[in-house]
Protein backbone atom coordinates (compact mmCIF):
# COMPACT_ATOMS: atom_id res chain seq x y z
CA UNK A 1 0.00 0.00 0.00
CA UNK A 2 1.43 3.04 -1.08
CA UNK A 3 1.81 5.64 1.93
CA UNK A 4 0.96 9.64 1.89
CA UNK A 5 1.54 10.94 5.05
CA UNK A 6 3.83 8.59 6.00
CA UNK A 7 7.24 7.16 4.70
CA UNK A 8 8.65 3.61 5.18
CA UNK A 9 11.77 2.32 4.86
CA UNK A 10 13.61 -1.03 5.12
CA UNK A 11 16.98 -1.54 5.08
CA UNK A 12 18.55 -4.78 5.90
CA UNK A 13 16.50 -6.14 9.23
CA UNK A 14 15.68 -1.89 10.36
CA UNK A 15 12.22 0.13 9.34
CA UNK A 16 12.15 3.49 9.42
CA UNK A 17 9.00 4.47 9.90
CA UNK A 18 8.74 8.50 9.35
CA UNK A 19 5.76 11.02 9.99
CA UNK A 20 5.14 12.77 7.28
CA UNK A 21 2.63 15.32 7.07
CA UNK A 22 5.75 18.45 8.18
CA UNK A 23 3.56 21.45 7.20
CA UNK A 24 1.18 20.25 10.04
CA UNK A 25 4.05 19.52 12.67
CA UNK A 26 3.13 15.84 11.97
CA UNK A 27 -0.45 15.90 13.39
CA UNK A 28 -2.47 13.14 13.12
CA UNK A 29 -4.81 13.14 10.46
CA UNK A 30 -7.64 10.53 9.97
CA UNK A 31 -5.90 9.69 6.92
CA UNK A 32 -2.46 9.15 8.72
CA UNK A 33 -3.47 6.86 11.69
CA UNK A 34 -5.15 4.64 9.04
CA UNK A 35 -1.58 4.36 7.88
CA UNK A 36 0.14 4.56 10.73
CA UNK A 37 -2.03 1.35 11.80
CA UNK A 38 -1.60 -0.34 8.69
CA UNK A 39 2.26 0.07 8.51
CA UNK A 40 2.28 -1.29 11.96
CA UNK A 41 0.72 -4.34 11.37
CA UNK A 42 3.32 -4.96 8.16
CA UNK A 43 5.80 -4.46 10.41
CA UNK A 44 4.64 -7.04 12.88
CA UNK A 45 4.04 -9.33 10.37
CA UNK A 46 7.53 -9.17 8.60
CA UNK A 47 9.93 -11.53 9.82
CA UNK A 48 12.73 -9.50 8.21
CA UNK A 49 12.19 -6.39 10.42
CA UNK A 50 14.10 -6.66 13.04
CA UNK A 51 13.90 -3.43 14.97
CA UNK A 52 11.89 0.16 14.28
CA UNK A 53 13.21 3.34 14.11
CA UNK A 54 10.29 6.36 14.57
CA UNK A 55 10.60 10.01 13.59
CA UNK A 56 9.16 12.95 11.95
CA UNK A 57 9.98 15.23 9.17
CA UNK A 58 10.60 18.64 9.37
CA UNK A 59 10.35 20.88 12.54
CA UNK A 60 8.29 18.69 14.76
CA UNK A 61 7.68 14.54 15.84
CA UNK A 62 4.38 14.87 16.13
CA UNK A 63 1.73 17.36 17.43
CA UNK A 64 -1.11 14.81 18.48
CA UNK A 65 -4.28 14.63 16.55
CA UNK A 66 -5.16 17.23 13.89
CA UNK A 67 -7.93 19.37 15.43
CA UNK A 68 -8.30 20.78 11.94
CA UNK A 69 -8.90 17.53 10.10
CA UNK A 70 -11.67 18.16 7.26
CA UNK A 71 -12.16 14.36 7.97
CA UNK A 72 -12.49 15.24 11.91
CA UNK A 73 -16.21 14.09 12.67
CA UNK A 74 -18.10 17.62 15.10
CA UNK A 75 -20.91 17.21 15.74
CA UNK A 76 -22.69 16.71 18.98
CA UNK A 77 -22.88 13.73 19.07
CA UNK A 78 -19.35 12.74 17.76
CA UNK A 79 -17.96 9.76 19.48
CA UNK A 80 -14.07 11.01 20.46
CA UNK A 81 -14.05 7.10 21.56
CA UNK A 82 -14.24 5.56 17.95
CA UNK A 83 -11.03 6.90 16.45
CA UNK A 84 -9.31 5.37 19.63
CA UNK A 85 -11.18 2.27 19.09
CA UNK A 86 -10.20 1.86 15.42
CA UNK A 87 -7.02 3.38 15.28
CA UNK A 88 -4.91 4.30 18.09
CA UNK A 89 -5.53 2.04 20.52
CA UNK A 90 -4.78 -0.33 18.16
CA UNK A 91 -1.59 0.84 17.26
CA UNK A 92 -0.63 1.53 20.85
CA UNK A 93 -1.17 -2.14 21.50
CA UNK A 94 1.07 -3.17 18.50
CA UNK A 95 3.65 -1.06 19.76
CA UNK A 96 4.24 -2.68 22.83
CA UNK A 97 3.36 -6.26 21.70
CA UNK A 98 5.53 -6.46 18.71
CA UNK A 99 8.67 -8.73 18.93
CA UNK A 100 10.55 -6.43 17.98
CA UNK A 101 12.33 -3.09 19.59
CA UNK A 102 11.45 0.61 19.05
CA UNK A 103 13.37 3.52 19.26
CA UNK A 104 11.96 7.00 18.83
CA UNK A 105 14.08 9.76 17.40
CA UNK A 106 12.34 12.62 18.90
CA UNK A 107 13.31 15.75 16.22
CA UNK A 108 10.41 17.89 17.66
CA UNK A 109 8.01 18.62 19.57
CA UNK A 110 5.46 15.53 20.55
CA UNK A 111 2.43 16.54 21.64
CA UNK A 112 -1.34 14.79 23.00
CA UNK A 113 -0.83 11.51 21.37
CA UNK A 114 2.16 12.32 19.42
CA UNK A 115 4.41 11.94 23.46
CA UNK A 116 1.99 8.61 23.60
CA UNK A 117 3.51 7.27 20.99
CA UNK A 118 7.23 8.56 22.19
CA UNK A 119 6.22 6.28 25.75
CA UNK A 120 4.76 3.33 23.83
CA UNK A 121 8.34 2.90 22.04
CA UNK A 122 11.21 1.01 23.92
CA UNK A 123 13.94 3.42 23.83
CA UNK A 124 12.38 7.04 22.96
CA UNK A 125 16.31 9.88 21.97
CA UNK A 126 15.00 12.97 21.87
CA UNK A 127 16.83 16.53 20.22
CA UNK A 128 17.84 19.14 22.64
CA UNK A 129 15.01 21.29 21.27
CA UNK A 130 12.51 18.53 21.25
CA UNK A 131 9.33 19.19 23.79
CA UNK A 132 6.86 16.66 25.77
CA UNK A 133 3.03 17.99 26.09
CA UNK A 134 0.04 16.28 27.21
CA UNK A 135 -2.36 18.85 25.43
CA UNK A 136 -5.18 17.29 26.33
CA UNK A 137 -6.94 19.09 29.33
CA UNK A 138 -6.08 22.55 27.26
CA UNK A 139 -9.17 21.14 25.28
CA UNK A 140 -11.47 19.26 27.96
CA UNK A 141 -10.29 15.84 26.94
CA UNK A 142 -7.54 13.36 29.15
CA UNK A 143 -4.57 12.04 28.09
CA UNK A 144 -5.15 8.97 25.67
CA UNK A 145 -2.92 6.79 23.36
CA UNK A 146 -1.73 4.86 26.87
CA UNK A 147 -0.51 7.84 28.46
CA UNK A 148 -2.77 7.33 31.35
CA UNK A 149 -0.91 4.36 31.91
CA UNK A 150 2.56 5.34 31.01
CA UNK A 151 2.80 7.97 33.29
CA UNK A 152 2.13 7.02 36.40
CA UNK A 153 4.59 4.28 35.70
CA UNK A 154 7.53 6.50 34.55
CA UNK A 155 7.22 9.39 36.44
CA UNK A 156 5.26 8.43 39.47
CA UNK A 157 1.48 9.40 40.79
CA UNK A 158 2.44 13.17 41.52
CA UNK A 159 3.88 14.19 38.44
CA UNK A 160 1.64 12.15 36.59
CA UNK A 161 -1.58 14.02 37.90
CA UNK A 162 0.43 17.32 37.25
CA UNK A 163 1.90 16.93 33.75
CA UNK A 164 -1.95 15.43 32.95
CA UNK A 165 -3.78 18.47 34.82
CA UNK A 166 -1.65 21.33 34.59
CA UNK A 167 -0.33 20.78 30.64
CA UNK A 168 2.79 21.87 30.98
CA UNK A 169 5.91 21.92 28.26
CA UNK A 170 8.38 19.53 29.28
CA UNK A 171 11.59 20.05 27.63
CA UNK A 172 14.22 17.26 26.95
CA UNK A 173 16.03 17.66 29.31
CA UNK A 174 13.82 17.71 32.24
CA UNK A 175 11.75 14.76 30.54
CA UNK A 176 15.29 12.63 30.98
CA UNK A 177 15.69 13.18 34.20
CA UNK A 178 12.29 12.43 35.17
CA UNK A 179 12.71 9.08 33.00
CA UNK A 180 10.14 9.79 31.14
CA UNK A 181 12.71 9.31 27.95
CA UNK A 182 16.43 7.28 27.67
CA UNK A 183 18.68 9.94 26.68
CA UNK A 184 19.06 13.43 25.12
CA UNK A 185 21.31 14.68 22.17
CA UNK A 186 22.38 17.61 20.28
CA UNK A 187 19.95 18.45 18.08
CA UNK A 188 22.09 17.33 14.84
CA UNK A 189 23.56 14.63 16.16
CA UNK A 190 20.32 13.06 16.98
CA UNK A 191 19.22 10.64 13.65
CA UNK A 192 22.89 9.78 13.53
CA UNK A 193 22.89 8.30 17.25
CA UNK A 194 19.02 7.23 16.92
CA UNK A 195 20.18 5.10 13.56
CA UNK A 196 23.39 3.96 15.31
CA UNK A 197 21.11 2.40 18.14
CA UNK A 198 18.33 1.01 15.94
CA UNK A 199 21.00 -0.41 13.86
CA UNK A 200 23.18 -2.28 16.52
CA UNK A 201 19.29 -3.30 17.77
CA UNK A 202 18.66 -4.37 14.56
CA UNK A 203 21.56 -6.91 14.58
CA UNK A 204 21.10 -8.13 17.93
CA UNK A 205 19.88 -11.54 19.33
CA UNK A 206 15.85 -10.33 18.33
CA UNK A 207 14.64 -13.28 20.37
CA UNK A 208 16.16 -11.82 23.90
CA UNK A 209 14.74 -8.34 22.72
CA UNK A 210 11.62 -9.41 22.40
CA UNK A 211 11.32 -11.39 25.42
CA UNK A 212 12.81 -8.86 27.67
CA UNK A 213 10.37 -6.42 26.16
CA UNK A 214 7.63 -9.16 26.88
CA UNK A 215 9.06 -9.53 30.43
CA UNK A 216 9.07 -6.08 31.53
CA UNK A 217 5.12 -5.70 30.01
CA UNK A 218 4.20 -8.45 32.44
CA UNK A 219 6.21 -6.95 35.13
CA UNK A 220 3.99 -3.74 35.25
CA UNK A 221 1.19 -6.59 36.71
CA UNK A 222 2.71 -9.76 38.33
CA UNK A 223 4.28 -9.48 41.49
CA UNK A 224 7.84 -10.46 41.97
CA UNK A 225 6.86 -14.43 42.93
CA UNK A 226 5.08 -14.84 38.96
CA UNK A 227 7.45 -12.42 37.95
CA UNK A 228 10.62 -14.93 38.73
CA UNK A 229 8.70 -17.49 37.01
CA UNK A 230 8.14 -15.80 34.09
CA UNK A 231 12.15 -15.37 33.67
CA UNK A 232 12.58 -18.65 34.36
CA UNK A 233 10.23 -19.68 30.88
CA UNK A 234 11.92 -17.34 29.12
CA UNK A 235 15.26 -18.21 30.08
CA UNK A 236 14.91 -21.36 29.07
CA UNK A 237 13.63 -21.16 25.99
CA UNK A 238 16.11 -18.05 25.15
CA UNK A 239 18.99 -20.66 26.10
CA UNK A 240 18.00 -23.12 23.22
CA UNK A 241 18.14 -20.37 20.43
CA UNK A 242 21.16 -20.19 18.00
CA UNK A 243 22.06 -16.82 19.20
CA UNK A 244 22.39 -17.95 22.96
CA UNK A 245 24.54 -20.49 21.57
CA UNK A 246 26.46 -17.82 19.29
CA UNK A 247 26.53 -15.23 22.01
CA UNK A 248 28.59 -17.40 24.59
CA UNK A 249 30.86 -19.10 21.51
CA UNK A 250 31.93 -15.54 20.85
CA UNK A 251 32.48 -14.56 24.75
CA UNK A 252 34.49 -17.59 25.23
CA UNK A 253 36.45 -16.67 22.00
CA UNK A 254 36.33 -12.92 22.51
CA UNK A 255 35.21 -12.50 19.23
CA UNK A 256 32.01 -10.43 18.19
CA UNK A 257 29.23 -12.02 18.46
CA UNK A 258 27.41 -12.28 14.40
CA UNK A 259 23.54 -12.77 15.62
CA UNK A 260 20.81 -14.41 13.45
CA UNK A 261 17.71 -13.50 15.44
CA UNK A 262 17.09 -17.08 15.66
CA UNK B 1 -15.24 20.33 72.28
CA UNK B 2 -12.90 22.45 69.98
CA UNK B 3 -13.32 25.66 68.15
CA UNK B 4 -13.39 25.21 64.09
CA UNK B 5 -10.21 22.42 63.65
CA UNK B 6 -10.91 23.13 59.51
CA UNK B 7 -11.10 26.92 58.59
CA UNK B 8 -13.45 26.28 55.00
CA UNK B 9 -14.17 29.49 52.66
CA UNK B 10 -15.64 29.11 49.06
CA UNK B 11 -14.37 31.79 47.03
CA UNK B 12 -13.74 31.76 42.77
CA UNK B 13 -14.84 28.24 42.69
CA UNK B 14 -12.04 27.06 45.10
CA UNK B 15 -12.86 25.39 48.59
CA UNK B 16 -9.92 26.33 50.84
CA UNK B 17 -9.81 23.97 53.88
CA UNK B 18 -7.15 24.74 56.85
CA UNK B 19 -6.07 22.78 59.18
CA UNK B 20 -6.11 24.48 62.47
CA UNK B 21 -4.56 23.59 65.01
CA UNK B 22 -1.73 25.81 64.85
CA UNK B 23 -0.96 24.85 69.05
CA UNK B 24 -0.61 21.25 68.37
CA UNK B 25 1.19 22.24 64.50
CA UNK B 26 -2.41 20.71 63.01
CA UNK B 27 -1.90 17.43 64.54
CA UNK B 28 -5.34 15.38 63.40
CA UNK B 29 -7.97 15.18 66.51
CA UNK B 30 -11.04 13.12 65.95
CA UNK B 31 -12.77 16.65 65.49
CA UNK B 32 -10.44 17.46 62.81
CA UNK B 33 -10.98 14.72 60.76
CA UNK B 34 -14.60 14.31 61.21
CA UNK B 35 -14.82 18.23 60.12
CA UNK B 36 -12.48 17.35 56.88
CA UNK B 37 -14.62 14.70 55.76
CA UNK B 38 -17.76 17.21 56.21
CA UNK B 39 -16.29 19.54 53.76
CA UNK B 40 -14.81 16.81 51.17
CA UNK B 41 -18.45 15.90 51.12
CA UNK B 42 -19.75 19.22 50.55
CA UNK B 43 -17.05 19.81 47.80
CA UNK B 44 -18.29 16.45 46.55
CA UNK B 45 -22.05 17.54 46.60
CA UNK B 46 -21.93 21.71 45.92
CA UNK B 47 -21.15 22.37 41.64
CA UNK B 48 -19.82 25.73 42.95
CA UNK B 49 -16.74 23.81 44.10
CA UNK B 50 -14.46 23.14 41.46
CA UNK B 51 -11.06 22.74 43.55
CA UNK B 52 -9.93 22.27 46.90
CA UNK B 53 -7.08 23.85 48.60
CA UNK B 54 -5.80 22.17 51.19
CA UNK B 55 -2.97 24.02 53.75
CA UNK B 56 -2.31 24.57 57.70
CA UNK B 57 -2.59 27.36 59.60
CA UNK B 58 1.27 28.24 61.66
CA UNK B 59 4.23 26.78 61.37
CA UNK B 60 3.10 23.43 60.67
CA UNK B 61 0.96 21.45 57.72
CA UNK B 62 0.02 18.63 59.94
CA UNK B 63 1.77 16.92 62.86
CA UNK B 64 0.16 13.18 62.00
CA UNK B 65 -2.45 12.14 64.38
CA UNK B 66 -2.74 13.67 67.39
CA UNK B 67 -1.28 10.85 70.41
CA UNK B 68 -2.16 13.03 72.88
CA UNK B 69 -5.52 13.49 71.83
CA UNK B 70 -8.22 10.46 72.79
CA UNK B 71 -8.24 7.79 70.43
CA UNK B 72 -5.24 5.82 69.70
CA UNK B 73 -6.05 3.79 72.55
CA UNK B 74 -9.58 2.82 71.30
CA UNK B 75 -10.26 -0.37 73.38
CA UNK B 76 -11.61 -3.02 71.02
CA UNK B 77 -14.50 -5.15 72.82
CA UNK B 78 -11.99 -7.11 74.70
CA UNK B 79 -10.12 -4.41 76.15
CA UNK B 80 -7.32 -4.41 73.65
CA UNK B 81 -6.21 -0.68 72.14
CA UNK B 82 -7.44 -0.85 68.56
CA UNK B 83 -5.79 1.67 66.33
CA UNK B 84 -7.58 -0.16 63.47
CA UNK B 85 -11.11 1.54 64.40
CA UNK B 86 -10.37 4.83 63.90
CA UNK B 87 -8.88 4.15 60.77
CA UNK B 88 -12.12 2.46 59.21
CA UNK B 89 -14.58 4.95 60.81
CA UNK B 90 -12.38 8.44 60.03
CA UNK B 91 -8.95 8.53 58.69
CA UNK B 92 -9.15 5.70 55.56
CA UNK B 93 -12.54 7.38 54.43
CA UNK B 94 -10.83 11.23 54.23
CA UNK B 95 -8.08 9.36 52.13
CA UNK B 96 -10.77 7.52 49.91
CA UNK B 97 -12.76 10.22 50.05
CA UNK B 98 -10.03 12.81 48.82
CA UNK B 99 -9.24 10.26 45.66
CA UNK B 100 -12.26 9.93 44.42
CA UNK B 101 -13.23 13.45 44.81
CA UNK B 102 -14.07 14.46 40.86
CA UNK B 103 -12.44 17.68 41.35
CA UNK B 104 -8.91 18.23 41.59
CA UNK B 105 -7.00 18.73 45.62
CA UNK B 106 -3.57 20.98 46.03
CA UNK B 107 -1.95 20.75 48.42
CA UNK B 108 0.26 23.78 50.19
CA UNK B 109 2.54 21.95 52.52
CA UNK B 110 3.45 25.08 54.65
CA UNK B 111 5.49 23.31 56.97
CA UNK B 112 6.35 20.12 58.80
CA UNK B 113 3.98 17.22 57.10
CA UNK B 114 4.96 13.93 59.75
CA UNK B 115 3.37 10.66 59.83
CA UNK B 116 -0.30 10.75 58.80
CA UNK B 117 0.03 14.48 57.93
CA UNK B 118 2.57 13.71 55.46
CA UNK B 119 0.58 11.00 53.58
CA UNK B 120 -2.62 13.65 54.16
CA UNK B 121 -0.11 15.83 51.73
CA UNK B 122 0.66 12.95 49.57
CA UNK B 123 -3.35 12.12 48.94
CA UNK B 124 -4.08 15.17 47.04
CA UNK B 125 -3.52 15.59 43.37
CA UNK B 126 -0.84 18.47 43.26
CA UNK B 127 1.49 18.94 45.98
CA UNK B 128 3.02 22.36 46.47
CA UNK B 129 5.27 23.06 49.28
CA UNK B 130 7.23 25.72 51.03
CA UNK B 131 11.24 25.27 51.02
CA UNK B 132 11.22 24.90 54.95
CA UNK B 133 8.87 22.07 54.52
CA UNK B 134 9.83 18.09 55.23
CA UNK B 135 8.02 15.14 54.77
CA UNK B 136 8.16 13.15 57.78
CA UNK B 137 7.25 9.01 57.42
CA UNK B 138 7.14 8.89 61.52
CA UNK B 139 5.76 5.95 62.21
CA UNK B 140 8.48 3.55 62.68
CA UNK B 141 9.78 5.56 65.89
CA UNK B 142 6.72 4.53 67.67
CA UNK B 143 6.73 1.28 66.26
CA UNK B 144 4.18 1.35 63.39
CA UNK B 145 3.27 1.30 59.86
CA UNK B 146 2.97 4.18 57.36
CA UNK B 147 -0.83 4.75 56.86
CA UNK B 148 -3.24 6.96 55.63
CA UNK B 149 -2.02 5.09 52.23
CA UNK B 150 1.85 5.87 52.75
CA UNK B 151 2.50 2.39 51.97
CA UNK B 152 0.05 3.28 48.37
CA UNK B 153 1.60 6.70 47.65
CA UNK B 154 5.28 5.93 48.18
CA UNK B 155 6.34 3.11 46.18
CA UNK B 156 3.87 4.61 43.58
CA UNK B 157 5.89 8.02 43.86
CA UNK B 158 9.46 7.59 44.46
CA UNK B 159 9.75 4.06 43.63
CA UNK B 160 10.30 0.81 45.58
CA UNK B 161 14.27 1.33 47.03
CA UNK B 162 13.52 4.58 48.58
CA UNK B 163 10.06 3.83 49.53
CA UNK B 164 11.45 0.98 51.81
CA UNK B 165 14.11 3.37 53.04
CA UNK B 166 11.78 6.10 54.13
CA UNK B 167 9.15 4.15 55.78
CA UNK B 168 12.31 1.67 57.35
CA UNK B 169 14.49 4.56 58.45
CA UNK B 170 11.77 7.19 59.10
CA UNK B 171 13.81 10.18 58.13
CA UNK B 172 12.38 13.35 56.99
CA UNK B 173 12.77 14.89 53.61
CA UNK B 174 13.39 18.21 53.05
CA UNK B 175 10.53 19.62 50.18
CA UNK B 176 13.58 20.24 47.62
CA UNK B 177 14.33 16.69 48.12
CA UNK B 178 10.82 15.57 47.90
CA UNK B 179 10.54 17.44 44.63
CA UNK B 180 13.85 15.74 42.97
CA UNK B 181 12.14 12.38 43.77
CA UNK B 182 9.08 13.24 42.38
CA UNK B 183 7.08 12.53 45.51
CA UNK B 184 5.71 16.09 45.35
CA UNK B 185 5.44 18.49 42.29
CA UNK B 186 7.01 21.32 43.39
CA UNK B 187 9.20 24.13 45.55
CA UNK B 188 8.14 27.32 46.28
CA UNK B 189 9.25 30.02 48.73
CA UNK B 190 7.70 30.00 51.69
CA UNK B 191 6.62 33.52 51.18
CA UNK B 192 4.84 33.08 48.34
CA UNK B 193 3.61 29.77 48.56
CA UNK B 194 0.08 30.63 49.57
CA UNK B 195 -0.52 33.13 46.68
CA UNK B 196 0.86 31.05 44.12
CA UNK B 197 -0.80 27.78 45.61
CA UNK B 198 -4.29 29.70 45.36
CA UNK B 199 -3.43 31.06 41.76
CA UNK B 200 -3.00 27.58 40.89
CA UNK B 201 -6.24 26.17 42.19
CA UNK B 202 -7.99 29.14 40.59
CA UNK B 203 -6.73 28.46 37.48
CA UNK B 204 -8.03 24.59 37.90
CA UNK B 205 -11.25 25.82 39.27
CA UNK B 206 -11.77 28.07 36.01
CA UNK B 207 -10.66 24.73 33.85
CA UNK B 208 -12.35 22.06 32.38
CA UNK B 209 -13.75 20.66 35.58
CA UNK B 210 -14.77 17.26 33.96
CA UNK B 211 -11.55 16.53 32.09
CA UNK B 212 -9.90 16.81 35.43
CA UNK B 213 -12.30 14.26 37.22
CA UNK B 214 -11.75 12.14 34.29
CA UNK B 215 -7.77 12.03 34.43
CA UNK B 216 -7.83 11.27 38.45
CA UNK B 217 -10.35 8.68 38.06
CA UNK B 218 -8.07 7.36 35.35
CA UNK B 219 -5.24 7.64 36.75
CA UNK B 220 -6.13 5.79 39.93
CA UNK B 221 -6.96 3.09 37.92
CA UNK B 222 -3.89 3.08 35.87
CA UNK B 223 -2.21 1.41 38.87
CA UNK B 224 -3.77 -1.74 38.92
CA UNK B 225 -5.42 -2.04 35.34
CA UNK B 226 -3.34 -3.75 32.49
CA UNK B 227 -2.42 -1.29 29.79
CA UNK B 228 -4.94 -3.00 27.65
CA UNK B 229 -8.11 -2.15 30.05
CA UNK B 230 -6.56 1.40 30.43
CA UNK B 231 -6.79 2.31 27.03
CA UNK B 232 -10.21 0.45 27.07
CA UNK B 233 -10.97 3.17 29.82
CA UNK B 234 -9.46 5.82 27.98
CA UNK B 235 -11.79 5.33 24.99
CA UNK B 236 -14.64 5.60 27.13
CA UNK B 237 -13.70 8.73 29.13
CA UNK B 238 -12.69 10.10 25.28
CA UNK B 239 -15.85 9.39 24.25
CA UNK B 240 -17.96 11.12 27.06
CA UNK B 241 -15.67 13.90 27.07
CA UNK B 242 -15.71 14.34 23.43
CA UNK B 243 -19.43 15.48 24.09
CA UNK B 244 -18.58 17.94 26.56
CA UNK B 245 -19.53 21.85 26.14
CA UNK B 246 -15.62 22.30 27.33
CA UNK B 247 -14.13 20.24 24.77
CA UNK B 248 -16.11 22.14 22.01
CA UNK B 249 -15.42 25.24 23.98
CA UNK B 250 -11.52 23.96 23.65
CA UNK B 251 -11.12 23.01 20.20
CA UNK B 252 -12.80 26.40 19.12
CA UNK B 253 -10.43 28.78 21.30
CA UNK B 254 -7.66 26.57 20.13
CA UNK B 255 -8.52 27.01 16.28
CA UNK B 256 -9.17 30.68 17.44
CA UNK B 257 -5.98 31.02 18.92
CA UNK B 258 -7.96 32.91 22.21
CA UNK B 259 -7.66 31.58 25.65
CA UNK B 260 -10.81 28.79 26.39
CA UNK B 261 -13.46 29.89 28.49
CA UNK B 262 -14.13 26.55 30.16
CA UNK B 263 -17.66 26.56 32.48
CA UNK B 264 -16.58 22.60 33.89
CA UNK B 265 -19.86 21.31 32.30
Amino acid sequence: MPYEKILLAKDQGLATLTFNAPDRLNAVSRKMIAEIKSCWEDLAADSSVRAVLLTGSGRGFCAGADLADPDREVSATADSGAALEKYFNPVIRLMRTIPKPIVSAVNGVAAGVGMSFVLASDIAIAGKSASFLQAFARIGLLPDGGSTWFLPRLVGEQRARALAMLAPQISAEQAKEWGLIWDVVEDGELLKTATELARRLADGPTMSLARIKEAMNRASKNDLSQQLDVERDFQRELGRSEDFKEGVAAFLAKRKPVFKGK
Amino acid sequence: MERTPVIAVLEGGVLTLVLNRPQRLNAMSHGLIEAMNHELARARDDKDVRCVLLTGTGRGFCAGADLAGPGPGDPDAGGQPDLGAAMDRLFNPMIRAMRALPKPIVAAVNGVAAGGGANLALACDIVLAARSARFDQAFVRISLIPDLGGTWFLPHTVGDARSRALAMLGSAVPAEEAERMGMIWQVLDDAVLRDEATKLARRLAAGPTLSYAAIKTAINSAATNTLDQQLDLERDSQRELGRSADFKEGVAAFLAKRPANFTGR
